[in-house]
């Protein structure tokens, strides 16, 4: 009882030291560190100077100011915060994500989610009553909330963002994903006061994926063929959508205005789309189709990149790998044999992001779903087993994805005038000894607490 | 006077009666013994009554030359639709299935139309007899053996109640969306739904057991039921359960099952039966195979796991039989039984798997599966091979009576013949 108690005690003591230190000071010095800058060398022993939220120097022959706070950096590594490229956190009524094990998608709705059927023009929406009926073609705009924008639903209180700090993850793209058309991401930081403060970029693209209404009653579209018709039609008549505003914002008299549509409001606002690929056929099949509707497309998933590099670099394609290797279900059938294929997949998928580093393919990691710092580590351990470069690996989970999605210029990298969003570690990333000792969000200090609370495993599984 | 003339018109009768004649001059394959050749039949009341070199027979009856055609026993379909499915997506046409998971009371012959186009479709291959299954829930209820002719259910039936069907739980991962395709699921969530389900088998023969010793007690608090009073020849032995058990597991677990109840099964739907043969031989179980042509279940098996599974039930010494498990589908029973012979299973095997082994099956090989004396005549007059496509049916017989071959495929044939 006396142990338990300890025990209580400890925890909550714990979680209090995760929490943010709201009292750190405006200037800190991280001097004596070693370095990795991501877009330069690394500094072998060097300082960083965090004023304001902001990178105001680093080298290896910077003073620390006189007003710093000095953290002692004595064989300890920096690095620029972690990115998630792909991520709901933030989000608490986002879909959780799990790797599926076919591999097809991106994230898997837990339950069948009901169909979002925006009511059409002219009825009033009634947003509480999601009994609309199914849709029975495009002009229903069905599984279309291209409309709903990441930045709008973020959560400050999101008990994940803890224990993804925890893990040294300071930023993140997060997106809606109900649905076909799902809505807008938005470039994140992992803290902040208020909602509004944590955000860094919106819009940052549109996440498709190709989830209908299943087969039976969950209306159109219902089968792939269906899904890929029907973005084609959105994309078409957004194009027709566009141009009708502008003839008429020319020349408003004697013309009918056309409806306002927000479902394609949302579409036309997107920098770039998301699009779910895995294997060859599926990536080639996702280029070809982003060509023909003139997209910025940013491939998600691919896990069985290590067979499309050529078709990757030749598109010139920017590629989201999802660290969560596919691998057996804990729930699978002890008796089910599983495929070659499978199998041959399950071997290899981790091979991937070597296979585009080598071929020179822009690309970023996303997590699909693992939480825990230890598989976080080990899932990239298994890609720098099969041949990506240590550098290689922690530029696809920083500047890789600042890259991305156009935000290179404040986030990614330690240079100077950058957002100050910092991870110092006790060795080097990935390794199973290495422990996050601090982390800077926007220049704030957090200290994470010795093993990552288990209040993310909670919540997303 | 009256009596003699009475006599007179039935001896009349009996030499112009349809079920009475004379097949001469052809090969017989009684299947159940080796070839005759340029022997003759003869066939009385319907059944057939000597088969020999030289037979001699009464003045005016009936002879049908067999010089260059061959004889054989009908065929027996030993899993169908037939007759009670019409269009599949109609649902007015299709009286297969019942609501309920329990409902052994049903008898699939009833439901059985013999005005069905299926029906001369089916004959016009040479199937003159097939188990009508009924379908859906846990037990679908009885199968019978009906025969392709007759102008009632009544008379078609051949046996009522030649099986119980029972669809056995079994584990299933497996799902099916059209955008996914194939997903695994839970373990977890599907053996806690066969462990439901398997209770719930359990517990109805636990209260059909009970039911039986009531009756057998008797008094007058006894009440029958007319669900569990069908399932008394079941646990009697009389009347064996037809089980649907795919792979190696369920098989297994069907097997113990069935021990632990004290039933006899027959095997249906078998397709990946693993080590199970072994027991399946020991145990005297037999298995309905299901089509041959088809696709192998899952990606990594061989090309030829369907075609080649007879062949292997027979090297293990189970006896089996064919079933098409469907309805218009039922006329390629030969053929199917056919490819199992492309595929290493000895000829003579396959046409005993589609005559005499699903007679023994079903109990009533003292009727019918070969051409032996005393049993019912359903034959076939062949220019050839049975189980070859380019055999031509020249005529057939069920139960004596002859039967037209005209079918809804031969009224097409001609109409577009006749096109201008």
């Amino acid at each position: 009882m006396k142990n338990r108690l300890f025990v209580l005690c400890l925890t909550g003591w714990l979680s209090l030291a995760g929490r943010a230190l709201a009292e750190t000071p405006p200037v800190v010095a991280i001097k004596n560190a070693r370095i990795v800058t991501v877009s330069g060398p690394v500094i072998a022993k060097g300082t960083v100077v965090i004023r304001n939220g902001l990178i105001e120097a680093v080298g290896d022959s910077v003073q620390e100011p006189a007003d710093a706070w000095v953290i002692n950096g004595e064989g300890l590594t920096v690095y620029p915060g972690l990115i998630d490229a792909l991520s709901t956190w933030g989000l608490p009524g986002a879909q959780s994500q799990t790797a599926s094990p076919s591999g097809r998608r991106g994230f898997v709705p837990e339950d069948p989610a009901p169909a979002p059927t925006p009511a059409p023009p002219g009825r009033p929406t009634t947003l509480t009553t999601p009994s609309a009926p199914p849709a029975r073609g495009p002009e229903d705009r069905p599984y279309n909330t291209s409309f709903l924008l990441a930045a709008d639903q973020l959560d400050p209180a999101d008990r994940r963002l803890e224990s993804a700090r925890g893990a040294g993850f300071t930023g993140a793209v997060c997106f809606p994903n109900r649905g076909i058309f799902a809505g807008q991401g938005a470039v994140i930081n992992l803290a902040g006061q208020r909602a509004g403060s944590m955000v860094v970029q919106s819009p940052a693209g549109l996440y498709l994926t190709l989830r209908g209404g299943g087969s039976f009653g969950g209306g159109f579209p219902g089968s792939l063929m269906g899904v890929i018709a029907y973005i084609r039609q959105i994309y078409l008549d957004a194009d027709h959508y566009q141009k009708a505003k502008e003839l008429y914002a020319a020349s408003p008299l004697g013309n009918k205005r056309p409806d306002y549509d927000k479902t394609l409001e949302g579409v036309l606002a997107a920098p770039r789309v998301l699009m779910p690929a895995q294997d060859p056929k599926e990536i080639a099949r996702m280029l070809r189709f982003a060509g023909e509707l003139k997209l910025k497309a940013v491939l998600y998933g691919v896990h069985e990149g290590y067979r499309a590099a050529d078709i990757l670099s030749k598109y010139d394609a920017a590629v989201l790998v999802n660290l969560r290797w596919p691998e057996k279900s804990r729930d699978a059938d002890p008796e089910a044999e599983d495929s070659f294929r499978m199998l041959e997949l399950r071997d290899k998928a981790p091979s991937t992001p070597a296979a585009l580093a080598k071929a020179g393919v822009k690309f970023a990691f996303y997590l699909g779903g693992l939480d825990r710092s230890s598989d976080i580590a080990r899932s990239v351990r298994r890609s720098l087993d099969a041949g990506l470069p240590q550098a290689a690996a922690v530029r696809a989970l920083t500047l890789g994805p600042a890259e991305i999605f156009g935000v290179a210029d404040r986030l990614g990298s330690i240079e100077k005038g950058k957002i100050a969003n910092l991870i110092v570690t006790s060795g080097e990333l990935f390794q199973e000894k290495t422990e996050v000792k601090y982390v800077f969000v926007d220049g704030v200090k957090f200290e994470p607490s010795p093993e990552a609370p288990p209040a993310l495993t909670e919540v997303s599984r | 006077m009256r009596a003699l003339s009475l006599f007179w018109l039935a001896a009349a009768l009996s030499a112009g009666a349809d079920d009475t004649f004379l097949i001469r001059g052809a090969v017989i394959h009684p299947v159940s013994g080796p070839s005759i050749e340029n022997a003759s039949l003869l066939v009385q009341d319907g059944k057939i009554a000597d088969i020999g070199l030289k037979i001699v027979v009464a003045k005016g009856i009936k002879v049908i030359e067999g010089k260059g055609l061959h004889v054989y026993p009908g065929m027996i379909d030993s899993a169908t639709e037939v007759g009670m499915s019409e269009i599949g997506s109609v649902r007015e046409t299709a009286d297969v299935s019942e609501l309920g998971d329990f409902k052994p009371q049903l008898r699939a012959a009833i439901a059985v139309n013999p005005s069905s186009e299926h029906i001369p479709v089916i004959r016009a291959n040479g199937i003159t007899a097939a188990m009508a299954l009924p379908g859906g829930g846990v037990i679908a209820g009885q199968a019978s053996l009906m025969y392709l002719d007759g102008w009632t259910w009544e008379e078609m039936t051949m046996r009522r109640d030649a099986a119980m069907v029972l669809s056995f739980p079994a584990i299933n991962t497996f799902s099916f969306s059209f955008t996914e395709g194939v997903v695994r699921g839970s373990y977890t969530d599907a053996k806690r739904n066969y462990d439901r389900r398997m209770k719930q088998l359990r517990e109805y023969f636990e209260s059909a057991r009970r039911y039986q010793k009531a009756k057998a007690a008797g008094g007058p608090g006894f009440k029958t039921d007319l669900a569990l009073e069908a399932m008394l020849p079941v646990l009697e032995g009389k009347v064996p359960l037809m089980v649907s058990a795919v792979r190696e597991r369920a098989i297994r677990d069907a097997l113990a099952w069935a021990e632990k109840e004290r039933v006899r099964i027959v095997l249906t739907g078998v397709r990946k039966p693993g080590n199970t043969l072994a027991d399946l031989k020991a145990k005297n179980i037999p298995v309905i195979c299901g089509p041959t042509q088809a696709l192998p279940m899952e990606e990594d098996d061989s090309y030829d796991a369907a075609f080649s599974l007879p062949a292997e039930l027979h090297r293990a010494g189970v006896k089996f039989a064919f079933g098409s498990f469907g309805n218009q589908f039922s006329r390629n029973l030969p053929y199917q039984a056919a490819t199992a012979v492309a595929f290493g299973l000895p000829y003579e095997e396959a046409l005993k798997s589609v005559t005499l082994y699903p007679a023994q099956i079903w109990g009533v090989d003292q009727i019918m599966g070969s051409i032996d004396k005393g049993k019912s005549a359903d034959l076939m007059i062949t220019d050839g091979d049975p189980l070859e496509v380019k055999t031509q049916l020249k005529r057939l017989f069920i139960r004596g009576r002859e039967v037209d071959l005209e079918s809804r495929h031969t009224k097409l044939y001609k109409k577009y013949l006749a096109r201008p």
